[in-house]
């Protein structure tokens, strides 16, 4: 199948890779080299692509690398998953370019950005981070997901009984591309058939019998202590300026209670905050222009 | 050294091989063995201690004659998935953890009670982990900052620890977390020898289903807990 176009999208100019704690990353870059960094980090279920219309209108002014995260896009799968070693791998990321970068982060790629900012000062110049503020404290429901009323130990139960199903990680395929766009269009309303067309097309991949995504199953299956009280306390040690973005519109993850916000984001140093009137979840997505010139702006002062 | 009574059963836990060593027949209640940080079933301080049935050891993934994950995502959770991949083929047992193996035997007998009558916990590397709160200094611990600005961690199991298992000495591990695998459970017997022991050790110890033991008496509460 041919790949699609959509207005504004440009594939990356290079792409290069990276082994960072066992598992090869996929990185994807936009721009004149000399010109100064900006690691770009996506969400979770998402892919580096997923900036094919972001990137191009930042590398105007900046070389630009997206990520695949471990277990997403074009990266290679973990045998399990953890917060922190996603972290450590934007760490590695900002070091095999060898000059302090600029890190813009959507969804939980903002939400790790933040933190690798965060541990690791000298790497990153600014961080733009695109609602990626955690859950709220009921966690993330996707819609048409019940809320799990099991104890701790039960749910863990219900994870090591995963486990021991063994090394079952395949997808159920698609019998097409469309079928993969309605599937995440039930997701994520507020994107348009057409990108979604485009975004998921990367995001998957052509098998006998149909398409299966890309992302490992077990990239989300995790488990360990959590508290969302937790976020945040680390952004105190911030030595980068955060520019916070977030959508006006309610979606199917964001924005949190303004009351939630400014507690998460009241431990950060240096804050400014804009709000995208008319945008959902996805800014970047929805809205690249408005979001290229909000990044760069903002990196320019 | 355990004296094993036979080669090693290999075990799988998603893509990686297990080592379970059969360490004494017998024809009562199992044991299962769960060794502490950076050691092995072969680094086990009272392996084939005067028990009534069979004795089992695993080596964590990263440990002994076990195999590597892919990744460095080491994390307790995923341990007791090595220790539940050996209760699999075991079948009920009572467990008996050093260390990092204590907490994974707790998170064990909360999340599996049907299999497990009894656990002991006992000191040993990886007890504490990096406290009840994540690191929000920017600390992190040292060894795992290095490691994990290395490229990649070469090698594979030839009996050598994976580096990266040192995660395991910076892992948060909140009090509410350890109650509540401690409330499942159906007996624990927490050893004492005047040491130190972290916030959810304690916590865990004034549960209903613990019971506290000076060192030379836990194997003691361990058997009587086993047949209550």
């Amino acid at each position: 199948m041919r790949q699609p176009s959509y207005p504004g999208a440009q594939a990356p100019e290079r792409s290069r890779d990276l082994e960072s704690l066992g598992v090869r990353l996929q990185l994807h870059e936009w721009g004149d080299p000399e010109r100064p960094p900006i690691v770009l980090c996506h969400g979770m279920f998402d892919h580096g692509r997923g900036f094919d219309t972001l990137a191009p209108l930042l590398a105007t002014r900046f070389r630009v690398i997206s990520m695949d995260a471990r277990g997403h896009g074009d990266s290679g799968w973990a045998d399990a998953y953890a917060w922190f070693v996603d972290v450590a791998d934007i760490a590695n990321v900002l070091r095999s370019i060898g000059r302090p970068a600029h890190l813009v982060g959507h969804s939980k790629g903002g939400g790790q950005a933040t933190d690798a900012a965060a541990l690791y000062p000298d790497l990153v110049r600014q961080v733009v981070n695109i609602d990626g503020f955690g859950p709220s404290p009921e966690g993330f429901r996707p819609p048409g997901f019940e809320l799990d009323s099991r104890s701790l130990p039960e749910r863990f139960a219900a994870f090591l009984d995963r486990r021991r199903a063994g090394d079952e990680r395949a997808w159920r395929p698609y019998s097409s591309l469309d079928d993969l766009v309605a599937r995440r269009r039930r997701m994520n309303p507020r994107l348009s058939e057409e990108w979604l067309r485009y975004f998921l097309f990367h995001a998957a991949r052509e098998v006998e019998g149909g398409w299966v995504w890309k992302v490992d199953p077990l990239a989300a299956g995790g488990f360990g202590p959590f508290k969302p009280e937790w976020i945040g306390l680390g952004w105190r040690r911030l030595k980068a300026p955060l520019l916070a973005v977030v959508g006006s519109e309610p979606d199917s993850w964001g924005p949190l209670p303004e009351s939630l916000l400014q507690e998460r984001l009241g431990h950060v140093p240096r804050l400014e905050r804009v709000t995208v009137q008319g945008a959902g979840h996805f800014v970047h997505m929805e809205r690249p222009a408005e979001t290229a010139e909000l990044v760069l702006g903002w990196l320019a002062r | 050294m355990a004296r094993a009574v036979s080669e090693p059963h290999e075990l799988r836990h998603g893509r990686v091989r297990l080592a379970l060593h059969p360490l004494r027949a017998g024809a009562g209640p199992a044991l299962l063995w769960l060794h502490a940080l950076h050691s092995s079933a072969a680094g086990l301080a009272s392996p084939t201690i005067d028990w009534p049935g069979a004795v089992f050891a695993v080596d964590f993934c990263g440990h002994g004659r076990s195999g590597w994950i892919a990744g460095g995502a080491y994390t307790p959770e995923l341990l007791a998935g090595d220790g539940d991949a050996a209760l699999a083929r075991v079948g009920p047992a009572c467990l008996a953890g050093e260390g990092i193996g204590a907490y994974v035997a707790l998170l064990l007998a909360g999340a599996r009670p049907e299999l497990v009558p009894a656990a002991l916990l006992l000191p040993g590397a990886g007890l504490e982990g990096g406290g009840s709160l994540p690191d929000f200094s920017g600390r992190m611990d040292p060894e795992w900052a290095r490691q994990a600005s290395r490229p990649a961690a070469a090698g594979d199991a030839a009996g050598e620890a994976d580096p990266l298992v040192c995660a395991l000495e910076s892992d948060a591990r909140p009090i509410d977390y350890a109650e509540a695998f401690a409330v499942r459970a159906r007996r624990l017997v927490l050893a004492e020898d005047g040491g130190l022991r972290p916030a959810w050790w304690e916590a865990v110890a004034r549960s209903r289903s613990a019971e506290r033991a000076a060192v030379g008496e836990a194997w003691r509460a361990l058997k009587r807990a086993a047949g209550s």
